[in-house]
């Protein structure tokens, strides 16, 4: 087996930034997946104008979704096994069986984890420190583990091809799924009082109760009466409901 | 404002557009950061993180999971700075609307971008079925060129609305304070509903309470 070069992995890991680039309803995110492997399957025998660059280039454009952070680990477990000659109906398996670990762990791990926990952390530092500090600590402490899950996924992939389930059950994955929700909840906690403070803190007692009764009917109803109004368009309807009555 | 003021916000509106799914997805596309960032263009920072903060209490509700349609705050945070630049902070109500409303009209450019996305890869299907790697490539940069395109129109709709919120603002001084009390108490509802949902189930309450406490006693303190 010809291993890729260093420069393709490291093409591969550029690539992977773009992964979502052409997000359809048909292939979903297929096409950046084949794009992000394409530099690691060159070095198949018989190079870019072979058959089994080709076929593995076929194989890499179909349907596949997952977290966009962790599409590197079915990027380079995939690549892996077209280089280890693995047959091509086990390597659509391999792909199939990725589609949902992938999503479900990234989801978690990201976008109900870090994501909400990087923002929250922004916030009150922005309620409470020079402008700017805030933003600066939401892309730092979100990034670091960005880029860090990236490059662990595209190297992991390749570690493992075929037995990248073991990747998932590392002990670091499952305790950061373990604690990126409670950790999450917990920041926005302390986050809440602090910008409100900063908000609100200038208004005029009728400004504070205007706060107060907006944000326990706002919290009635994202909970429970409508959740899925969604909290841009309960916002606009209270705007419009505040322009509404003052002109009546 | 101009020209090259404008340049630079259409240019940083399209950065954190595209930041939003196709290119990096660094989260310069977070209203905070897009905010601060139009506030420092547009000479009054503080404006900018002012309105990105409330921008990011509605936010916190986006898990851009799979599929799922959600606001694309970045250039609706740009116009909201925009509108905000030089107003005292507890009438950025008006600013605030611009954004939010930005935002929805966003939802609807992705899914017209995705559609536009459909319909490219349908007609290179041929192509990529045989393993044409061309077809792949120009499939990805035709995607990026498009949703440039959407964060820049975006943008600049953004921006209009911004301009007309600057130059016609029928409201008094009380209804624009009014406007972001309300604005601000949404937003904060927003963000402890995701709060407790993220903590998951009863856990959810406690987690976020504890963190309540946290926040208060550093309130206190400080």
């Amino acid at each position: 087996m010809a291993a890729p070069s260093v420069s393709a992995i490291v093409r591969s890991g550029l690539r992977l930034l773009t992964v979502q680039a052409c997000w359809n309803y048909e292939r979903m995110i297929g096409i950046g997946l084949a794009y992000t492997s394409e530099p690691m399957l060159r070095s198949l025998p018989g190079g870019r104008t072979g058959a089994r660059y080709r076929d593995a280039m076929r194989r890499a454009t179909r349907y596949f979704n997952a977290h966009p952070y962790l599409a590197g680990l079915a990027a380079g477990a995939l690549a892996r096994a077209e280089h280890d000659d693995v047959p091509g109906e086990q390597t659509d398996r391999l792909r199939t069986a990725l589609l949902g670990p992938l999503g479900a762990i990234g989801d978690r791990l990201v976008w109900a984890g870090t994501l909400p926990a990087a923002s929250a952390v922004g916030l009150a530092l922005s309620a409470d420190a020079p402008a700017g500090i805030g933003a600066a600590a939401l892309l730092a402490l979100y990034n670091v583990p960005h880029i860090a899950l990236r490059l662990w996924g595209l190297r992991a992939g390749w570690r493992y091809g075929t037995k990248v389930g073991r990747a998932l059950g590392a002990p670091f994955l499952t305790t950061a799924l373990r604690l990126v929700g409670p950790l999450a909840a917990g920041a926005i906690g302390v986050a809440l009082p602090l910008v409100a403070h900063r908000l609100a803190g200038d208004l005029d007692v009728a400004g504070w109760t205007a706060t107060a009764v907006a944000a326990i009917v706002g919290v009635i109803v994202l909970r429970w009466v409508a959740p899925r109004l969604g909290a841009v368009r309960l916002g606009l309807l209270a705007a419009l409901a505040v322009l509404v009555g003052t002109a009546w | 404002m101009s020209l090259l003021t404008l340049s630079a916000l259409g240019a940083w509106g399209m950065i954190a557009g595209i930041d939003l799914v196709s290119v990096l997805q660094v989260m310069v596309a977070r209203p905070l950061v897009a905010a601060t960032v139009a506030g420092v263009i547009v000479g009054d920072p503080t404006a900018g993180v002012l309105v990105g903060m409330v921008l990011e209490l509605y936010a916190l509700e986006v898990l851009a999971v799979g599929g799922a349609r959600y606001p694309d705050f970045g250039p609706a945070a740009v116009a909201a700075a925009v509108a905000a630049e030089g107003v005292p902070p507890i009438l950025i109500g008006p600013a605030v609307i611009v954004g939010l409303f930005t935002a929805y009209v966003g939802d609807w450019s992705i899914l017209a971008l995705r559609r536009l996305n459909t319909r490219h890869v349908r007609r290179l299907a041929a192509r990529l079925d045989e393993g044409d790697v061309h077809a792949v490539t120009s499939a990805q940069f035709a995607g990026i060129a498009r949703d440039a395109v959407r964060a820049l129109l975006l943008t600049a709709f953004g921006l209009g609305l911004a301009y007309v919120l600057r130059h016609w603002t029928p409201s008094a001084v009380r209804v624009r304070e009014l406007l972001t009390a309300v604005l601000v108490g949404v937003g904060l509802a927003t963000a402890a509903v995701n709060g407790k949902r993220l903590g998951g189930g009863r856990a959810g309450y406690v987690w976020l309470g504890i963190g309540l406490l946290g926040g208060i006693a550093w309130l206190l303190l400080r």
